[in-house]
């Protein structure tokens, strides 16, 4: 009988995960595809995350660490698993390296896939150098400067679109990715400290600051760094003669068309399933839920299972998630996978 | 050319020349009506931070526009046009054309406050009315109200005895504001007191309105309320002239 759990991905709910599993005392094979350890937040250069203020090379810094410094953990970087064979307690993938690893369990911690901004292209992206993502503004953030791209000025104002690649049925994206509100109201607050000058517009159809992130973050940003929230969903960015930027639109509460001058625009953009997600579907055999995520399990008493027996997934890879709470799913994975293995050796004892 | 269904369009929005020639042809007239587009063109982000500069309208950024204020509006009940939620959201996005529109009804707040009870946000929105009149005064888009006119009135009696006279408010309001002295509402008013016959009451009217008497050890108390009063007054609108604010003002 294994006592070894494959977690595949180490962003933050793999990190967890494979903490979790090694912290119980059973082995951990960790594979992941990039060349650095730590997920998006590391890989797309966040800044500080949200809700803990904390620096991400900070966090998962210390999650990352953890991991490495454990015995119990094997660590494949720039690795793929590209076969998978055998039930729940023996199975077998091999990686794409040519190792072959024996594992009782999987935890698939294999994240998402950011919206790509050029598939609404009435937005601008792509198309007007000072149209970015909020990606962007956290790498601008995380350098300590905001500039408009195409010639380096301080923004005076700055429009953030809300829902750019979430719900949002012409591009076949029919769900709510979460957490843009709240990064984004974040980031209105990170822009003000960076320049106190500028003004930041959020433009929505609802703000979805769900629980805690309420008062921390919505109201923070709208009270205290005087955030402005205009109920419009943009139709379309063009640029003015004198080089600004305008965002075009119907004021839903004036009921007027606006047509208003801007310097900076940024997309909350979406979360995507994983690009890789049918690659994912195949190798490991099991099902994708109809928007592309992976198919969950009945929740209740197979918390964290996939479609088939022996394989829990978490974060991301389920839908949109928060970082904290990709953290606790990672580590209640660990947790299944290791019951999983004792209750196949007790049963064969 | 006539405007189809024009009670739909704004009259300011529709322009005509009386005289005009483009490139030789004479366009005088209805030939070259032109109405201009309805889109709002820009925000003046300043003017939320000016409207809580007035006392008042210190919460107005807080507003989410739930429209709790307007669905509990005593006003709006008798005049949907009355309708804070909206004027709310004109001052924060500073759609100032938007709010002049409606200058002349913004003051008929009856300041009943169950907008400001009720508010999720802590916006004070009868506040903010305040605000907005007194603002809309200030710049002179709209005549000094009467109540503004009474309030100097009652002040400076205040300033000058610690006291108001009664008769001596309502008779110099009157004037003030152009109105008879003896309006119908006010004969009414006497006409029912004499039935009680006050005399003591009416002879101590009598007698101050002749000796204006002070408050006890009054002093110099009504001079420095009034130097304080002007100079709150005077921060304020040194505030209102500040350049563009930055975070946390």
């Amino acid at each position: 009988m294994q006592n070894t759990v494959l977690v595949v991905g180490a962003g933050p709910a793999g990190l967890a995960a494979a903490a979790g599993v090694a912290g119980s005392g059973a082995k951990v094979v960790l594979v992941e595809k990039a060349a650095q350890l730590g997920g998006t937040p590391i890989l797309s250069g966040y800044a500080k995350l949200v809700p803990s203020g904390e620096w991400a090379r900070d966090a998962m810094g210390r999650m990352v660490k953890r991991v490495e410094d454990d015995k119990n953990v094997t660590i494949y970087k720039e690795t793929k698993v590209t076969k998978f064979t055998g039930e729940a307690g023996k199975f077998t993938a091999t990686l794409s390296n040519g190792t072959s690893v024996d594992c009782g369990s999987v935890v698939l911690a294999t994240g998402f896939t950011h919206f790509d901004s050029i598939n609404k292209p009435e937005w601008g992206f792509g198309s007007y150098e000072d149209v970015v993502t909020t990606t962007q503004v956290e790498q601008m953030v995380a350098a300590g400067k905001i500039a408009c791209p195409s010639d380096g000025r301080v923004p005076e104002r700055v429009a953030i679109l809300l829902c750019v690649g979430s719900r949002d049925r012409q591009i076949g994206r029919e769900w709510c990715s979460k957490i843009c509100c709240t990064v984004s109201t974040n980031l209105a607050m990170e822009i003000k400290e960076l320049s106190p000058t500028t003004d930041v517009f959020i433009y929505y159809m609802d703000i979805r600051t769900f629980g805690l992130y309420e008062d921390r973050f919505y109201w923070k940003s709208q009270e205290e760094f005087k955030t402005k929230f205009v109920k419009a969903r943009i139709a379309e960015v063009t640029r003015s003669p004198d080089g600004r930027l305008l965002v075009k639109g119907e004021d839903t509460l004036v009921k007027r068309p606006i047509v208003i001058p801007m310097d900076l625009v940024v997309h909350a953009i979406g979360m995507d399933p994983n690009e890789d997600n049918p690659e994912i579907a195949r190798v490991f055999g099991i099902g994708l839920e109809k928007h592309g995520f992976i198919d969950r399990a009945e929740h209740y008493t197979n918390t964290c299972g996939t479609t088939r027996r022996g394989i829990y997934a978490v974060g991301a890879a389920l839908g949109p998630e928060t970082i904290d709470d990709s953290i606790s799913q990672g580590t209640a994975a660990a947790m299944r996978a290791v019951a999983d293995m004792n209750a196949l050796v007790q049963k064969t004892a | 050319m006539a405007i189809h269904e024009k009670s739909l369009i704004d009259a300011d929005r529709i322009q005509t020349n009386e005289n005009l020639v483009l490139d030789g042809v004479d366009v005088s007239g209805h030939w070259n009506t032109m109405v201009l587009p309805r889109y709002l063109k820009d925000y003046d982000t300043d003017f939320a931070r000016k409207i809580r500069t007035f006392a008042g309208g210190e919460n107005v950024h807080r507003c989410w526009q739930c429209g709790s204020c307007t669905n509990s509006c005593t006003v709006y009940a008798q005049n949907t046009d009355f309708n804070p939620r909206y004027w709310i959201y004109l001052t924060n996005l500073g759609l100032k054309d938007e709010i002049l529109k409606d200058k002349d009804i913004i003051w008929t707040c009856v300041s009943c406050n169950k907008c400001t009870n009720i508010c999720p946000k802590d916006v004070k929105p009868e506040g903010v009315m305040k605000a907005l009149a007194h603002w809309l005064e200030e710049e002179g888009h709209t005549p000094e109200s009467k109540s503004s006119i009474f309030d100097e009135e009652f002040l400076s009696q205040v300033y000058a005895t610690g006291r108001i006279e009664d008769t001596r408010v309502l008779v110099n309001f009157l004037r003030k504001t152009n109105q008879s002295l003896t309006p119908p509402w006010l004969i009414e008013v006497g006409k029912r007191m004499m039935k009680y016959l006050p005399v003591s009451f009416l002879m101590h009217m009598g007698l101050h309105l002749v000796f204006k008497p002070r408050t006890k050890s009054w002093g110099r108390t009504g001079d420095v309320l009034r130097a304080y009063v002007r100079e709150q007054k005077e921060i304020a609108r040194k505030q209102r002239a500040m350049p563009k604010e930055a975070v946390h003002v």
